[in-house]
């Protein structure tokens, strides 16, 4: 298929359609539907994208899809990929909100989502993990990390407070260690 | 202030301040939800297991929900489109200074301390479900298990799903839930 902005559309439609389980696929379908069959990118720069998409702000998959979609036709290929990638999901949970509120009252099916938020729980602790050993490298990052939590458990400021913070500290840090390497030598 | 122009407000922030991927946008959602009450706490986890088994990024179908039980679909419309944007923005720009990202010091320094904040604020979420759930004797025995078995091997997240839906079928059906 060409890269027309209906061609990356209905590409990211598909791959939109079966990232199931919460964006953890995403990367295999990718490289499957853009890579191996269509060869609209390599294999390396889809890879790059995906690791550039989860430093960024956002949603990672939209994040991927508007690099993506750059690459393949600039700004038109951003947005023909988001709206391709998102129409799914914004489709299949307009159709679910509506009567999802009558069968969570349901008996058997509170006992069924009481399990499963047990699951929730495991796989936010799985995904703290994940992100601890990615994250928390060094000894500045240990201290963001723990002047983070402490200021999200205390529940007195906002998250993007504590975000724009660890945002400055970074830049600070990273200007002090520069300095510091320029004298030595 | 008018509920659109709230529901732009807050899913614009959500997709201008999350970092780290994944889960990163939840501990937004759930500060949204004790603040705003679009949707409780317990729906927002409802909607966790229900992202698994439909499409889609976890962010944007809790942004569609939440818009969608405030004021419907145009709701959902604002809310899906708000958490986009930022993406939407500041990606294209990125994607046009690419080579200028990536060497530039001052933002790698950013990105280092961004992610182990964005690591702090899911921590802080994950120990205040753990005071919050009722999860009882059975339920902690439960999280312990699959957390120790993650370490072994890790499984795809609607596998846990499935495993804890039957546990919670079975033990309500025996009247076990809150032991």
């Amino acid at each position: 298929m060409n890269k027309s902005c209906y061609g990356i559309f209905k590409t990211f439609f598909k791959v939109g359609v079966l990232l199931l389980g919460g964006g953890y696929v995403i990367l295999p379908l990718l490289t499957h539907e853009l890579v191996d069959k269509k060869q609209w990118i390599t294999s390396d720069e889809l890879c790059e994208y995906y690791a550039l998409s989860s430093s960024l702000p956002g949603v990672i998959a939209v994040n991927t899809a508007v690099l993506t979609g750059s690459k393949l036709l600039g700004f038109k290929g951003a947005f023909s990929a988001i709206c391709g990638m998102i129409l799914p999901a914004f489709l299949a949970i307009i159709l679910l909100a509506s009567i999802l509120s009558k069968v969570v009252e349901l008996p058997f099916v509170q006992n069924i989502f009481w399990g499963v938020g047990i699951a929730v729980i495991a796989l936010i602790f799985m995904a703290i993990k994940e992100m601890w050993s990615k994250a928390v490298v060094d000894k500045f990052s240990v201290a963001i990390y723990i002047g983070s939590l402490i200021l999200a458990l205390s529940g007195k400021v906002s998250l993007a407070f504590i975000i724009t913070g660890a945002l400055i500290f970074g830049i600070i840090y990273q200007i002090l260690e520069d300095k510091q390497k320029e004298g030595k030598e | 202030m008018n509920i659109y122009a709230q529901l732009f407000l807050q899913f614009f922030h959500i997709g201008l301040f999350s970092f780290g991927g994944g889960y990163a946008t939840l501990p937004f959602l759930y500060a949204i939800a004790e603040k705003y009450h679009w949707y409780t706490t317990n729906q927002l986890t409802d909607m966790l297991a229900i992202s698994s088994i439909t499409p889609g990024p976890i962010g944007i179908n809790v942004a569609t929900y939440a818009g969608f039980t405030t004021t419907g679909i145009l709701g959902s419309l604002i809310a899906t489109i708000s958490i986009i944007l930022p993406s939407l923005i500041i990606t294209s720009f990125v994607f046009k200074i690419l080579d200028k990202f990536k060497a530039n010091k001052t933002v790698q320094g950013a990105i280092r301390a961004l992610k182990p904040a964005g690591c702090a604020l899911l921590s802080a979420v994950g120990i205040r479900l753990l005071f919050v759930s009722n999860l009882h004797l059975l339920g902690t025995i439960i999280l312990i298990t699959l957390i120790g078995t993650s370490f072994v091997r890790k499984q795809d997240p609607l596998v846990y799903f499935v495993i804890c839906a039957i546990i919670g079928l079975a033990l309500g059906r025996f009247n076990l839930i809150g032991v």
